[in-house]
């Protein structure tokens, strides 16, 4: 379907002059406001590591194989929205719900993950004032937790419609819109993962800093 | 037995042949130890970036087992103590390559307008600014301690 300027492929409304959809061109601007965003909080808490001068310390908190298997389980919803977009396209509904369904379900094992990790700090005494870990680190993954629970949201809205007929092969655009955040929340964790993570899990207390003990 | 058989079938040109190929051909393309299986690798890699099998369940199912295996090595290299010198730099150069993955292939910014390509690029640079920025006062001046 197209008209003098635009070309419509997909709910895509290309402009024929500029070989270029709006709305991709505004989601990819959000998503590099993002980038900027995360950027800030990611440098801040890599600048404060180590200065912590008691406890908790990422030694005595990170739990390095739970965290792999919610990293997977989102690196993994990252495929299953690439394939619900591409059975969508395809008009092949039952595999595109399927899909889309799975994406939700991964999405909230892994928001689970992150609950059960939350609750275990607390536990143990590791709250955003305790210190400076505590700070920038429940700061940056709670945005990032907040991300993935708008992207939850919005998947949920899409998968509804798919049900009710109004997401089609028509109008996959719409998907792909949802897939282009889904992703970029996947790519903030790989980063995420591996910098407060592996690369501070072995951090303990520093020099001048009081050793932690774990409440029993 | 006879897959054994098949599968290291010796002609006498000094190459075991996996898989067994043409008889009648004295000096077979790609008969090698490993068969044709690194023609077969670099097919697959020029099919994965030349875009040829964009859109396909195969493709995006690739992706992500390479995704999967970058991050189990992370895993590993984090576990192992004599790798934790480099801990830091390998890392970054993991989170890198998993990154590039995901925007390349799965958003499709490689097969997509340059514009959105330059957009993206040029925030990340500045939030790359900014994260030095951050570290290089840290390391300089101090921010503090709690």
């Amino acid at each position: 379907m197209s008209s003098d300027n635009i070309t419509v492929h997909h709910g895509e409304q290309i402009n024929n002059s500029t070989g270029i959809s709006n709305k991709k061109l505004l989601m990819w601007a959000f998503l590099g406001s993002d980038v900027m965003f995360f950027g800030t909080f990611i440098g801040t808490f890599m600048a404060y590591r180590n200065k912590s001068l008691n406890g908790p310390y990422p030694s005595d908190t990170l739990d390095i194989p739970i965290t792999t298997v919610s990293t997977f389980v989102l690196l993994m919803s990252s495929l299953g929205i690439v394939l619900a977009l591409h059975y969508l396209k395809q008009s092949k509904m039952g595999l595109a719900k399927f899909w889309l369904f799975a994406v939700i379900v991964m999405g909230l094992i892994f928001m689970g993950f992150q609950v059960y990790e939350f609750t275990h700090f607390a536990h143990i005494g590791m709250t955003p004032q305790v210190n400076l870990f505590g700070s920038t680190f429940f700061t940056l993954t709670s945005l990032h937790g907040a991300h993935v629970s708008l992207g939850i949201l919005w998947l949920i809205f899409l998968l509804y419609n798919e049900f009710n007929g109004n997401l089609t092969s028509d109008n996959a655009f719409d998907l792909e819109i949802a897939g282009l955040y889904w992703h970029f929340v996947d790519i903030v964790w790989i980063v995420i993962f591996a910098l407060l993570y592996l690369i501070t899990a072995g951090d303990g207390v520093p020099e001048g800093g009081i050793p932690w003990d774990l409440p029993h | 037995m006879s897959l054994l058989k098949d599968l290291f079938h010796h002609n006498g040109n000094g190459w075991w042949k996996i898989p067994k190929t043409s008889e009648t051909d004295s000096n077979p393309k790609n008969e090698h130890p490993f068969g044709d299986f690194i023609q077969r690798g670099k097919n697959f890699l020029i099919w994965i970036t030349s875009g040829k099998g964009h859109a396909g369940p195969v493709y995006y199912w690739s992706i992500a087992f390479i995704l999967g295996a970058i991050t189990l090595v992370e895993v590993w290299w984090f576990g192992v103590e004599e790798l934790r010198y480099i801990l830091v730099p390998s890392m970054l150069l993991f989170s890198i390559i998993k990154f590039a993955l995901v925007v390349a292939f799965f958003m499709h910014l490689r097969f997509e307008h340059k514009l959105y390509s330059y957009i993206f690029i040029v925030c990340m640079v500045i939030g790359v600014f900014i994260f030095s920025l951050f570290l290089l006062l840290s390391a300089f001046h101090g921010l503090g301690t709690s």
